[in-house]
């Protein structure tokens, strides 16, 4: 299984992802991965040290003009355009429909019996960084994902290849409150500054339930920490906003002295800066999206009091496996949720997951958005998306919303990208066939209108099959590859 | 839920036996003016399914049902055989992170006399949510060590694990050793080299054991004189030796395939690959030898030195060269996207047919059991989903799902917590 391999591969405990907490259960973690296993955690850790040369792929050239012509486009703003041109200027989109005329000079991109669809958005990811988790405290607001991205993590291309142009690079879910993310655009390749989505509102994590208290895992080093109950984790998030005010008030204090500061008085000494506290005021200001992590109905209420008590909206619930029982509640608080389209029973928190989550939560008025949290599950965001249609009878539009508008409001990011209009950035993703279709994959993805995936230079089996055989027959007959035949 | 409506309606009168000790309904069904995809044979547009006392008495434009027969009107839906996991811990785990219900892996390394069914649980939430998918059977596997047990092919329906067993054991199964891990790390170390040349050296010893034993067995049975004392493990790898029972190997690489046919044709075993993301570096061979693979999960990352959709193309690469392709989902939980795995095959190079077959005839074929289950023709277990359309296509799932001619309510721990709370009222 994908969680015990990557734990035999020597990942430590701080690169776990949240889902992935819940594999190293407290004391049987050697039963689990078995002698063979260790031996291989010993011996990779070594191997860390030397890894083989990086994956890479052409960077593309700036794209000035484009245009994709013959496309069934689902705009997922406004329906569905059997036939028609998406014209593409200095990376944003200039125009789109069935009777667009294709600009002279531009590349033309002919996507005959394909469709083409918004850039997918993946609004929970911890792909592109260096470690997940600061474990050592309860709150670490001050930890900021941005500072550990890395911009040549093969992951990154594959996710490209799945349809999906920007994520929201998150804190793992170890405290009740991580990190502050980092939304990213998939420029696979260029400069690690260049991946930041530009004009992206601030975000942090939070986390509730069984991860925050530690519930399935022990961190290496150190013994257990407060909180270890749910009482715990809504107390130390009142705790870490009282705080806040304080701080904020001394700051309001400590400007409002100044302001009114008389010729010759002396000037007043500022608080100490607190950059924990800081992200704190930020969120109670409505300048930081609360991203929070949660299973629970009753921790879900718990967030939506706490967030109230001290006026802010949390932006969006993240996985939420239990959001149906209180949609009513999330609608209310007009938060966001973000959730799996059937991955349940992972742990005791996952036991009341429903595939039909997405939906319920749909009819009741809340924006639901499809995350993948992982690497793998990032790479076919599509095909999650359209199991809500199965599961619930979600519509078509609302299920390609959940991988695109919905989590692109999440993010704040919903003026830029999301949909195919009309001065939105050109991040598209373009399908062989309906992207819900069983048989269908994606032939290239444009982020700015630039081709960062192209199915027919990327390297693929076929590919790499048409090396092997042609380094056979330059070999000569008796000189089979190893392997084949 | 329009299928459980009926079937509190119309509760099943179990006065039958069959093959398999499962009580069948002698009750009859006919599901009428359905597309019937057979897998086996072409498609029937209009056709008519007729369920008797838990077998399909007749499928095709032309079947006529008995007087009294249930009749489900299937038009505009398509019947299709259940659809069969190769590959899973069904029964064997619950919540993964809740050690009281873990039933999958054993101590140390070589653990033949295990077997899957002893711990199958029949009452497992994961049981009903599996089949309301149209997974009707599945393989399910003991993991860890050498040799991780038995396998057992199980129909997802029963108040006892042997009521479930299709087959049992099914197959034993086993791990190749493999150098190096996946992903970013996979340099092999020398140290890391000779712990697995030492595990496939216990791996060939433990075989060698096994094969004299079960020599030194038949011998005496032959009228030799002498005594054997029993050993139960060494008892469960008889058949094993005797290539009567396939043994199946878990394996990535295409140097743990080469080892594992090496071993087959050391002990003249009857393999069974088992993951093997690589098998297609072999195809031809695989092929000829008709040494089936079970692909999957292909929601499984691959290495960054292998090309990004290996894991979707292996598979069509296989059916091409002719091997015979099952797919695995190696969950529980997620056993039911079993055909949402195989579309991504589909998407990258599986034709449409091999991978219906791959769901379903193939599997059944692997295990032995290809005139019991795995496609709808008349005597063969009424074992099959009526769905809105291509089981494969995840926007569309089964309306009715039987299991040897019953029709299963789809009351699983989802439906209902989903009309539970569906039935909130506003706060």
């Amino acid at each position: 299984m994908k969680t015990s391999r990557e734990f035999r591969e020597g990942r430590r405990p701080e690169q776990l992802r949240d889902g992935e907490l819940r594999v190293v259960t407290r004391g049987e973690a050697a039963v689990r991965v078995g002698a063979l296993a260790l031996a291989l955690l010993a011996a990779s850790s070594i191997a860390m040290a030397q890894s083989p040369a990086p994956f890479t792929m052409p960077v593309p050239p700036a794209a000035h003009l484009v245009a994709i012509t013959n496309a069934t486009i689902l705009t997922v703003s406004h329906g569905t355009i059997p036939h028609g041109t998406i014209v593409i200027r200095e990376g944003k989109i200039a125009a789109v429909g069935a009777d667009v005329a294709v600009p002279a000079g531009a590349q033309v991109i002919d996507a005959s019996g394909r469709y083409v669809m918004p850039g997918i958005i993946d609004e929970h990811s911890h792909s592109a960084i260096e470690t997940v988790n600061e474990f050592t405290n309860v709150i670490t607001a001050e930890v900021r994902m941005a500072d550990v991205v890395r911009q040549d993590m093969p992951t990154l291309y594959w996710q490209l290849a799945g349809g999906v142009t920007t994520i929201n690079v998150l804190h793992g879910s170890a405290n009740a409150i991580g990190g502050q993310d980092a939304v990213l655009k998939l420029r696979w390749g260029l400069p690690v500054d260049s991946l930041l989505f530009e004009g992206a509102p601030l975000g942090i994590k939070f986390a509730l339930g069984e991860n925050p208290k530690e519930s399935n895992f022990d961190v290496p080093g150190r013994a257990r920490r407060y909180p270890a109950t749910r009482m715990g984790v809504e107390e130390v998030l009142r705790d870490a906003f009282t705080r806040a005010v304080a701080y904020r008030t001394e700051w309001q204090q400590y400007e409002a002295t100044r302001r009114t500061l008389k010729r010759g008085q002396p000037e007043p000494i500022p608080p100490r800066r607190d950059l924990q506290l800081d992200a704190l005021v930020e969120v109670m200001d409505g300048r930081r999206l609360v991203h929070a992590h949660c299973y629970r109905a009753d921790e879900i209420l718990m967030l939506l009091r706490v967030a109230h008590d001290f006026g802010f909206r949390v932006a969006s619930l993240e996985h939420v496996l239990e959001g149906y029982k209180v949609a009513d509640e999330i609608a209310a608080a007009g938060t966001g949720a973000s959730t799996f389209a059937d991955f349940w029973g992972y742990k005791l928190e996952a036991y009341d997951a429903i595939p039909y989550n997405a939906a319920l939560m749909t009819q009741h008025g809340v924006a639901v958005a499809i995350n993948s949290d992982d690497d793998e599950r990032a790479r076919r965001l599509y095909q999650d998306a359209a199991k809500t249609m199965h599961y619930g009878g979600v519509s078509e539009t609302d299920a390609l919303k959940m991988i695109t508008l919905n989590p692109a409001r999440m993010l704040g990011i919903e003026t830029k990208v999301g949909s195919i209009d009309v001065g939105k950035d050109a991040d598209l993703a373009i399908f062989s066939g309906h992207p819900f279709a069983p048989a269908s994959r994606v032939e290239m993805t444009l982020v700015d209108g630039r081709v960062f995936f192209d199915r027919t230079t990327a390297p693929t089996l076929e590919h790499l099959m048409q090396q092997l055989q042609e380094q056979r027959q330059h070999r000569g007959p008796g000189t089979a590859e190893r392997g084949d035949q | 839920m329009l299928a459980a409506a009926l079937l509190a309606a119309a509760a099943p009168a179990l006065n039958a036996q069959s093959a398999t000790g499962l009580a069948v309904s002698a009750r009859g069904w006919a599901i009428r003016n359905a597309t019937i995809v057979p897998v086996t044979g072409p498609r029937i547009e209009h056709g008519t399914v007729v369920i008797r006392s838990g077998r399909i008495e007749a499928a095709g434009a032309d079947a006529a049902p008995q007087a009294g027969d249930s009749v489900l009107d299937g038009t505009g839906l398509f019947v299709y055989p259940g659809m069969i996991d190769a590959g899973s811990r069904l029964g064997l785990t619950e919540i993964e992170s809740v050690p009281g219900g873990e039933d999958q892996q054993e101590l140390g390394e070589f653990n033949p006399q295990d077997a899957a069914l002893t711990a199958v649980n029949p009452n497992s939430e994961v049981i009903p949510v599996t089949r309301s998918n149209g997974v009707t059977t599945a393989i399910t596997s003991p993991r860890g060590g050498l040799v991780s047990g038995q396998a057992v092919l199980m129909d997802l329906l029963g108040w006892t694990p042997q009521e479930m067993a299709v087959r049992a054991p099914a197959a034993m199964v086993m791990t190749y050793p493999r150098t190096g891990g996946g992903g970013r790390f996979r340099r092999a170390q020398q140290n890391e080299a000779d712990q697995t040349n030492r595990q496939v050296l216990a791996l060939k010893a433990f075989l060698g054991d096994a094969k004299a034993y079960a020599d030194i067995k038949a011998r005496l049975a032959g009228g030799a004189p002498g005594t054997q004392k029993t050993n139960l493990a060494m008892e469960a790898m008889v058949p094993v030796m005797r290539g009567e029972e396939p043994a199946i190997f878990d394996v990535e690489t295409a140097e743990q395939i080469r080892g594992v046919l090496a071993l087959a044709d050391s002990f003249a075993l009857k393999v069974i690959l088992r993951g093997a993301h690589e098998a297609w570096r072999l195809a031809d061979t695989l092929a000829a030898r008709h040494v089936p693979v079970i692909v999957g999960p292909t929601t499984t990352d691959v290495g960054p030195d292998e090309p990004y959709d290996e894991i979707f193309a292996n598979a069509g690469v296989l059916a091409k060269a002719g091997v015979t392709v099952a797919f695995q989902t190696n969950d529980a939980r997620d056993s039911r996207s079993l055909p949402y795995n195989a579309a991504l095959a589909e998407a990258y190079g599986l034709s449409a047919d091999d991978a219906l077959k791959a769901v379903t005839i193939n599997a059944a074929r692997i295990f032995g059991v290809a005139d019991r289950l795995g496609s709808i023709e008349p005597g063969k277990e009424a074992t099959l989903i009526v769905t809105d359309g291509d089981p494969l296509d995840a926007r569309v799932g089964p309306r009715y799902v039987f299991i040897r001619g019953e029709l299963v309510p789809f009351n699983d721990r989802h439906t209902r917590l989903y009309e539970e709370f569906r039935a909130r009222p506003k706060p």
